[in-house]
């Protein structure tokens, strides 16, 4: 018996990383864990991926460890083929040469609408409130493909979400998005979080379970979204986050653990059969 | 004739206040400013009590992280100037501290730094919110820029950011499909923080940014502060580098040091202690001791750095920004 222990956060990268394709171009936010998963992506199985940044920045070559503070770094821009700006890089992204947005979520509706605004109390008056779409409305819009990143909980999966900052596929119904004035062909593609992932149906636009990870049943899922998904038969496994994934996470794409920090899970395994530990230590 | 010739057809309305775009107030306010090349150095004091109005709406560009005008912000604090309208297209403590400082009433959001300051303003009525985008507010400073009213784009309809915004569903006229529609904004006036200027206002802005010559060129009063003042026959033997033209800019404030704590990339780098004082004293609820240690007590820019962050200070953190390709080599 091995164990095994990562936070749901990397399990959530890492998996969003394995989705990323070498011969695409990618849009993303300034940092957090988007950024974070096409730096595993390039560290892994895509050396060459290109993606472009909210500011301007086009395909840069981040030099590793990556910097403390992503933001306010200029090496996180280093080795661009081009410095532009926020207008440009958005008109890329709607003249069609963008393939996927990669994003954080806070809530997200059984469209694969999503929320970055607030939750709870009113607009005006919220319980929490979030620093709002940033570039998330546009990418979601223009980009081919959106994916997003949440944690699979039950306030999270959401029938009706608090705020609508940027579009998935609306209602659902054909030409939402268009009547809505977003280019055609464009959508949600997937929605990945750290136990399960997901798809969306081509016809009603719902969205639908793909694979779970192993140590989490199809129930234990279902019990923590609020709406019912559609499920794929037979569904994928979400294989675990290896050991090389997340020391590259730990040492090289985030040294500081300020992004990849979260709540741990602590597995034992046999080959491939997995049992979640519930030792004392798993607590975070 | 084709079939979309007629009445333009408004299908859906965002309900959010906006500032009315003004293009011939903005070409007004070109109008008369000066097109000699004339020396604009001046004192930040002189610049944000000449240029800054209660009840402006303000643009910045970028933010106090990265290449902002943090030395001005901070001067607005220090005037206790009130009611501004501000664009938040992303941006990060600066919209904080102002709204601790009592300057903001009214936000245009596209991302902000939105913490305890902020949250509380919201509950407590003092600050009023408009929903957009990054990309929409650098849109809508484009619109500006380009001196029209309204530009059309492919995005934010069909959502409760368009539904708490100014922008409006159209019926494009020549080819029926829906388009969106957002209005220009010109502020006010701009502050946005250069790498190099000249006495005049030739500016140079270094690196991937926001929106610093959409900004400059919408707003009808624009603010440069700048690291380094450089002669204008280094201007003119690099034309290329130039980003924001003279005739532009009513001042110029030399602010070495001008986005402290914040980054200027291949100059210095953040200084990340001061952030996560500043995080502190936001968690904590003790604003107004921060404000009054880092603005009110200083009498400016200069003497801020010399008696609050210290020389020794600053040179490590120019030390410590080893990155100068692309910036300065």
């Amino acid at each position: 018996v091995t164990s095994i222990s990562f936070t749901d956060n990397e399990a959530i990268i890492t998996y969003t990383a394995r989705l990323m394709e070498a011969d695409r171009l990618h849009f993303v936010a300034i940092g957090g864990p988007p950024l974070l998963a096409i730096l595993l992506a390039r560290e892994t199985h895509a050396p060459g991926i290109a993606y472009v940044v909210e500011d301007g920045t086009i395909a840069p070559e981040m030099p590793m460890p990556a910097p403390t503070f992503m933001i306010g770094a200029g090496v996180a821009s280093q080795r661009a083929v081009a410095w532009t700006d926020m207008n440009t890089v958005d008109f890329h992204a709607m003249r069609g040469y963008i393939d996927y947005g990669v994003l954080a979520a806070v809530q997200v509706d059984p469209y694969g609408n999503f929320n970055s605004t607030f939750t709870g109390g009113s607009y005006d008056r919220p319980t929490r409130r979030f620093g709002g779409p940033g570039g998330a409305n546009e990418i979601a819009s223009l980009c081919w493909r959106t994916i997003l990143m949440t944690r699979l909980q039950r306030r999270k999966f959401v029938t009706s979400l608090d705020f609508m900052s940027s579009p998935g596929f609306l209602d659902g119904t054909p030409g939402a998005r268009e009547r809505a004035g977003m280019p055609s062909g464009t959508g949600p593609y997937r929605v990945v979080t750290e136990r399960a992932l997901f798809g969306f149906d081509e016809e009603t636009r719902r969205m639908k379970l793909l694979a779970v990870a192993p140590w989490a049943s199809v129930d234990e899922v279902l019990d923590d979204m609020e709406f019912a998904p559609l499920v794929t038969d037979p569904l994928d496994t979400l294989e675990p986050p290896s050991l090389r994934e997340l020391d590259l996470l730990r040492t090289q794409i985030d040294p500081t653990g300020r992004t990849i920090a979260g709540d741990w899970i602590l597995l034992e395994h046999e080959g491939h059969a997995y049992r979640r530990s519930l030792s004392p230590a798993a607590a975070r | 004739m084709n079939d979309h010739a007629g009445l333009l057809q408004v299908l859906d309305a965002g309900d959010g206040e906006f500032l009315r775009p003004d293009p011939d107030g903005a070409r007004a306010a070109a109008r008369d400013k000066d097109r000699r090349l004339i020396d604009k150095r001046m004192s930040e004091q002189d610049a944000v009590a000449r240029f800054v109005s209660d009840g402006a709406y303000v643009s910045f560009d970028t933010n106090t992280w990265r290449r902002g005008p943090s030395s001005l912000m901070r001067e607005i604090i220090r005037q206790q100037k009130r009611d501004l309208w501000v664009a938040a297209k992303f941006a990060a403590h600066d919209l904080t501290l102002l709204t601790a400082g009592g300057c903001v009433s009214k936000i245009d959001v596209g991302w902000m730094e939105a913490g305890r300051v902020i949250t509380e303003a919201m509950h407590a009525g003092r600050i009023k919110l408009y929903e957009w985008s990054n990309g929409a507010l650098a849109y809508r400073h484009l619109a500006g820029a380009l001196g029209v009213p309204f530009l059309p784009m492919r995005y934010l309809g069909g959502t409760d950011v368009f539904r708490h915004s100014g922008a409006r569903l159209i019926e494009d006229p020549y080819t029926g499909g829906a388009v969106c529609i957002v209005p220009a904004v010109n502020p006010d006036v701009a502050l946005i923080h250069v790498n190099e200027c000249d006495v005049y206002g030739n500016a140079r802005t270094f690196g991937p940014g926001l929106a610093p010559v959409e900004t400059a060129l919408s707003s009808k009063r624009v603010i440069v502060s700048t690291e380094e003042i450089v002669d204008t026959e280094e201007i003119r033997r690099h034309p290329a580098q130039t980003t924001i033209p003279y005739y532009v800019v009513d001042a110029v404030v030399h602010a070495p040091f001008g986005c402290y704590p914040g980054s200027v990339p291949g100059l210095y780098r953040a200084d990340l202690e001061h952030l996560l004082e500043f995080g502190a004293a936001q968690a904590r609820a003790t604003m107004p001791e921060y404000l009054e240690k880092w603005v009110h007590s200083v009498p400016s820019h200069m003497e801020m750095l010399e008696q609050r962050v210290g020389l020794e200070r600053l040179e490590r953190l120019r030390a410590e920004e080893t990155h100068r390709e692309g910036y300065y080599s």
